[in-house]
């Protein structure tokens, strides 16, 4: 137990360098998109969290590829893309985008 | 010339055949769209998520500068993000607690 988090202490992307605490901040938009999730959908900028969606899932290739792999960056934006697709569906419902029955109703 | 300077960037290892172009340029859309929003009322802003918009803008900045190389285009999108992010939350911090006082003023007067 003790080995493996000194292993994590001292990896080449721990909290002792700077691959570490960039992701760490990238935390605060998977918390934001949580605190948002209760709050009423007229509220959710749909341009904003269509872009975390995009911007997110980039980063998630990038994150596999760079050197160090940095699969903390890897979940972090994992977790992000599913929050801001969650919102992304909240918007859209809200906004009448998912509706499929009654064609005529939609004007 | 011109054209070699081209064709050196084209086929760069961080050029735009790569995701790590792609990456980091297309974070430029999170300080458009926060740009796009100046027009929304601030009623509709979100604190949390600017917060988060203005630190990581803030915490990416600093570190772009004490990794080797020095990463310019990385610094210049977290300063736009921790600038749009600061100017949102002023706007909606403006609204709640100043104009508050201004409203409240005016109905004890009135």
């Amino acid at each position: 137990m003790a080995t493996a988090f000194k292993a994590f202490l001292n990896s080449p992307v721990g909290p002792k360098t700077t691959h570490f605490w960039g992701p760490v901040s990238n935390w605060g938009f998977i918390l934001a998109g949580m605190a948002d999730m209760n709050k009423p959908p007229e509220m959710i900028s749909g341009r904003m969290t269509a872009v975390m969606c995009v911007y997110s899932g980039l980063f998630m290739r990038f994150s596999w590829v760079v050197v160090p792999r940095n699969i903390f960056l890897l979940a972090t934006h994992a977790s992000n893309e599913s929050v801001q697709l969650y919102q992304l569906s909240r918007y859209a419902r809200a906004q009448g985008y998912l509706q499929k029955k009654e064609p005529e109703a939609q004007q | 010339m011109a054209s070699s300077k081209l064709q050196a960037f084209w086929n760069h290892p961080a050029g735009p055949k790569t995701i790590h172009f792609w990456a980091p340029t297309f974070k430029w859309g999170i300080s458009i769209a926060n740009i796009a929003d100046f027009a929304k009322p601030p009623e509709k802003i979100s604190y949390p998520q600017q917060v988060a918009v203005a630190c990581t803008g803030i915490v990416w900045s600093r570190y772009s500068m004490v990794i080797t190389p020095k990463n310019w285009n990385l610094f210049s999108v977290n300063v736009a993000m921790a600038g749009t992010g600061l100017y949102q939350l002023s706007r909606k911090i403006r609204q709640d607690y100043f104009s508050e006082e201004k409203e409240a003023a005016a109905s004890l007067e009135g």
